[in-house]
């Protein structure tokens, strides 16, 4: 097990370099950099462009050196801690993330929890009571989380949340706590704020959990050593939670790694929808103004959450299940 | 001779009125750490004969406004509307900052500062500031390696440049030079003087070098010059610390998602009873996403909104009037049309771009639209079918403009097809010269939903004269980067900027000026900088000349023949294709929340959008406001 430990985590280096090469140079394929993107902005607004400042920016941004070097200075950069410059807003791309790396996690950590509450007794009943109403029904609204766009759910949801029961409309706590430091009130206002984009962000996520552990359970729940278990006078709820749902869990913490990005990203678009003060919208605004460093160090943590999420998964599943095979290279 | 155009100091008020103390700064004031207000506004602060015809107000309250990037925050240098001299509510130039202007032979410029005046931090405001600009800004070769801002440039030549006294400076240049108070008065101004006393910190010349080099490596910044820079974007209002003359001042470092304004103690306007403005004591500047603000403004989050609300919704702001505490009042759009389609001069493609020179091309086209119909299914029929020009509350105005606008179907196909056009493919599109079909692509920054619905249905329109249309939307930079480098054959921006002008406006855009231009932007980059090609088309050519009889008249009747001269040739070669105009654009405004006028012009240029109807008079009618 330890030395399955040691060879995974060092198969994710390379794949972590690959994975800078490839986001550099997705960042780089739209046309121009980002001093052209600027100059574009100024004459919008009617001012004329000094050319003369825009070269003397080119110099001092290095966006006058080849691509293999302005890589080298932000990828060794990064490995220093160091996630390069934001020439958007003209501040080092740590200031410019900040709070807003905390406020993300928090808030994927909420979207995961409450897809496993709701996804798991919904998946676990629909399974043992199959072609029900209950079943039926809550694989309907199940579905229809699914099915809805999630900005459009998040436009809906906020208005009436706004209607109903007063919250503010956009962003993670009420306005007038912005610029306060952090307080019991404040944390009220961000918990009255939060469940909105967690219920949003989550909905989509939990039906296709319910209905694949109702599959897997349902395969499970017929199978001769259930019949056994349940012969042998053990009760009904035991039965379930010792044998059959510990199976049935295997796809679930197999695709754990893929639940980390998928939270994280599948936000953005809802973030930058109810304006919350996450790293989305700064993601998405970077992108647009070809603010390399901002955008090329935010897409490195989103990739690396991916691979820890691998990680972490491949990791539970071989405590899970021992029919994992550590030795083989085919898990790696 | 000697011709002299004063503007006059005649409505500044007297220093000897004693004015009451501001609530907002009572403790600060019995406190002593600041002055009393008799002691902050100037010698002769500003009265402003706009100030007589609104209601008295009350200080305090807060204005919450909604914005969509931190970098919005420099629409509050827009709406604040402090400039040496600036447009009143009926578009005349009127000393602001400054007390007086002298203007001799339309070439020198005597600018009189307000004595006593003084910037945000309390320091006086003289010529010290603006010779700090001319010497250590302007004309220092690390700052300005190329020189001059273009406006101080008249035929190329610089301007001499004097200081006659504390409170006095002069501009002489060789030759009149018209444009250069409007500069000052712009939306965005130039900007001829700056804190000498806070900027000098920054500058190689007077700061202490240790000092200096510790600042730049604590800010990161590369070298003195790029941290003088940083520090010195007076229009950004992004560096807290740098004083100003606004009536409010921003207190918080971008990026934030909310930034609070407060007001400037030493403001140089007074009211009617010579109490010191703005009446508003803060505003709060949050930044949302685009697509909630009209949810935001419905539920009260805004008690002032113009910015990212259409006609759209209009329906929705007008339910939810009680709730929010909101009246909405609708302004009319004082754009030349509200969707202009620019054929590129300057495109790449060989037959298309002789197609677009062709004047009988650009009239077909404008023959095809069907401007009653955009007009009644997206505008309610509200707005005025037309060409791109100016509009009829200019004083430039022509009833000639408005006719050829109506949709005439055979005379497009007969033009068309006198240009050798004539040949069809089955699907009934015509033929290019070369044998390819007319399929016309059309570029847009797609970022609002009403252009492109106007889009959709001149699609069908053209569609109908043997031309498929694609709609091509991307990204705004990436848009006017096609444009630019001529692979955009034709594409779409707003019409007119200033449809308002009069004629002592710069009409630069009515000709070749900037590679900004949709029309011809290799043509505007030669005259911008000297890149580009130098325009060939006889009449853009005529469009030129006719722009620099503006920038050398010396009276206002030469500057008006040369704004007919260029709209005539507009009106006649069809340069850009406008559809309707003097839309209405919707204005939420709390109700507690006074002298915001209820019919205005919404317009960049000249009004400032908010700028001309002076936020410093805004006030609302019970302190402490939400």
């Amino acid at each position: 097990m330890g030395a399955y430990v040691i060879r995974r985590i060092l198969t994710m280096l390379p794949t972590l370099f690959f994975i800078s090469v490839v986001v550099f140079a997705i960042i780089q394929l739209p046309p121009g950099d980002y001093l052209e993107s600027y100059i574009a902005e100024l004459q919008a607004a009617g001012e004329t462009v000094d050319m003369a400042r825009v070269e003397f920016l080119r110099t001092e941004y290095g966006l006058d050196q080849p691509l293999y070097v302005q890589y080298w200075r932000w990828i060794s950069g990064l490995m220093m801690g160091d996630p390069g410059w934001s020439f958007e807003h003209d501040r080092p791309v740590s200031e410019v993330v900040g709070d807003r790396l905390y406020l993300t996690i928090l808030l994927s950590v909420l979207t995961v929890l409450f897809t496993w509450l709701v996804a798991f007794p919904i998946g676990i009943y629909s399974a043992l009571k199959p072609y029900s109403w209950g079943d039926y029904g809550l694989t309907f609204v199940g579905f229809i989380g699914l099915a809805t766009p999630n900005f459009l759910l998040a436009l809906v949801v906020l208005y009436f949340a706004n209607v109903w029961f007063g919250i503010s409309i956009g962003g993670l706590m009420d306005p007038e706590y912005l610029d306060q430091p952090w307080s019991l009130d404040k944390a009220k206002s961000v918990l009255s704020h939060i469940w909105i984009p967690v219920v949003i962000i989550g909905t989509a996520g939990t039906a296709s959990l319910m209905r694949r552990l109702r599959a897997n359970l349902l395969d499970e729940l017929d199978r001769p050593y259930v019949v056994t278990a349940r012969a042998k006078g053990l009760p009904e709820g035991k039965v379930i939670r010792r044998y059959p749902l510990r199976v049935a869990l295997n796809f679930f913490v197999a695709d754990l790694g893929n639940l980390l990005p998928q939270v994280v990203s599948g936000a953005e678009v809802v973030a930058l929808v109810l304006s919350l003060p996450t790293t989305g919208p700064v993601l998405i605004q970077a992108l647009q103004s070809q603010d390399m460093y901002l955008a090329g160090s935010f897409v490195m943590f989103l990739a690396a959450l991916t691979v820890v999420g691998a990680l972490v998964s491949d990791l539970l599943l071989a405590w899970l299940d021992p029919r994992v095979n550590l030795r083989s290279g085919a898990n790696a | 001779m000697r011709r002299v155009w004063a503007m006059g100091a005649a409505l500044t008020l007297c220093g000897s009125v004693l004015a009451a103390e501001v609530p907002f700064f009572e403790d600060a004031v019995a406190s002593g750490a600041l002055p009393p207000v008799e002691d902050r506004l100037p010698a002769t602060p500003l009265l402003g004969e706009d100030t007589l015809r609104r209601e008295l107000g009350q200080y305090g309250g807060e204005l919450k406004l909604l914005m969509s990037r931190s970098k919005d925050i420099r629409l509050m240098t827009v709406y604040g509307y402090a400039r040496l001299v600036r447009y009143n509510d009926a578009f005349e130039l009127v000393p602001d900052i400054l007390e007086s202007v002298d203007v001799r032979d339309g070439r020198e410029f005597t600018l009189r500062l307000r004595p006593g005046h003084r910037w945000s931090d309390g320091h006086p405001f003289t010529s010290e500031d603006f010779r700090y600009y001319w010497d250590d800004v302007a004309n220092d070769p690390e700052l300005a390696a190329k020189g001059l801002p273009r406006e101080l440039l008249v035929e190329g030549q610089r301007p001499t440049f004097d200081v006659i006294d504390e409170y006095t400076v002069r501009y002489t240049w060789p030759a009149p030079h018209p444009g250069f108070l409007l500069s000052l008065a712009g939306p965005r101004p130039i900007y001829i003087y700056r804190p000498a006393h806070f900027m000098r910190q920054f500058h190689k010349s007077y700061a202490d070098p240790d000092e200096l080099a510790r600042k730049v490596e604590e800010a990161s910044a590369r070298n003195w010059s790029s941290l003088h820079y940083r520090n010195d974007r007076a229009y950004r209002a992004n560096v807290p610390e740098r004083p100003t003359l606004q009536p409010w001042r921003n207190t918080v470092s971008p990026p934030a998602s909310r930034f609070v304004f407060e007001r400037n103690a030493y403001f140089h306007r007074v009211d009617a009873e010579g109490r010191q403005l703005p009446y508003i004591d803060t505003v709060i500047v949050d930044i949302t996403a685009k697509d909630l603000v009209p949810a935001k403004v419905a539920s009260g989050d805004a008690n002032l909104q113009l910015r990212y609300l259409g006609m759209g919704d209009y329906t929705f702001l007008r339910e939810h009037e009680l709730r929010g505490d909101y009246r909405v009042a609708h302004w009319r759009s004082g754009r030349g049309s509200e969707l202009a389609l620019y054929p590129n001069l300057n495109a790449n493609d060989p037959a298309w771009r002789a197609l677009n020179r062709s004047p009988d091309y650009r009239r077909a086209l404008s023959l095809a639209i069907d401007r009653h119909e955009i007009n009644e299914v997206i505008f309610f029929g509200l707005a005025k079918a037309g060409p791109n020009t100016v509009l009829p509350d200019s004083s430039l105005y022509d009833p000639a403009f408005d006719r050829g606008h109506l949709r005439d179907v055979d005379t497009a196909n007969y033009l068309l097809d006198g240009l050798g056009l004539a040949e069809r493919n089955r699907r009934g599109i015509r033929l290019l010269p070369d044998g390819r079909p007319m399929e016309l692509i059309i570029h847009t920054a797609g970022e609002r939903s009403a252009e492109v619905d106007m889009l959709e249905l001149i699609r069908d329109h053209w569609q109908e004269i043997g031309i498929q249309v694609f709609i091509r939307p991307s990204q705004r930079d990436v848009f006017r980067k096609r444009v630019q480098s001529g692979d955009a054959v034709m594409s779409t921006w707003y019409g007119l900027d200033n449809a308002l002008a009069s004629a002592d406006m710069n009409p630069r855009e009515l000709a070749p000026n900037s590679d900004y231009d949709l029309n011809w932007p290799s043509w505007g980059a030669n005259r911008m900088n000297g890149s580009g090609e130098a325009a060939d088309d006889p009449h853009v050519r005529r469009l030129i000349a006719l722009h620099e009889d503006w920038e050398t008249a010396t009276d206002r009747i030469g500057r008006e023949a040369a704004w007919r001269g260029m709209l005539a040739i507009h009106h006649e070669q069809v340069f850009n294709i406008g559809t309707v105009s003097g839309v209405l654009q919707p204005v939420v405004i709390s109700n507690r929340l006074h002298n915001v006028p209820v019919n205005a012009w919404y317009s960049w240029e000249p009004a400032a959008v908010f700028g001309v109807y002076r936020p410093d008079l805004f006030f609302f009618d019970s302190a402490g406001a939400s």
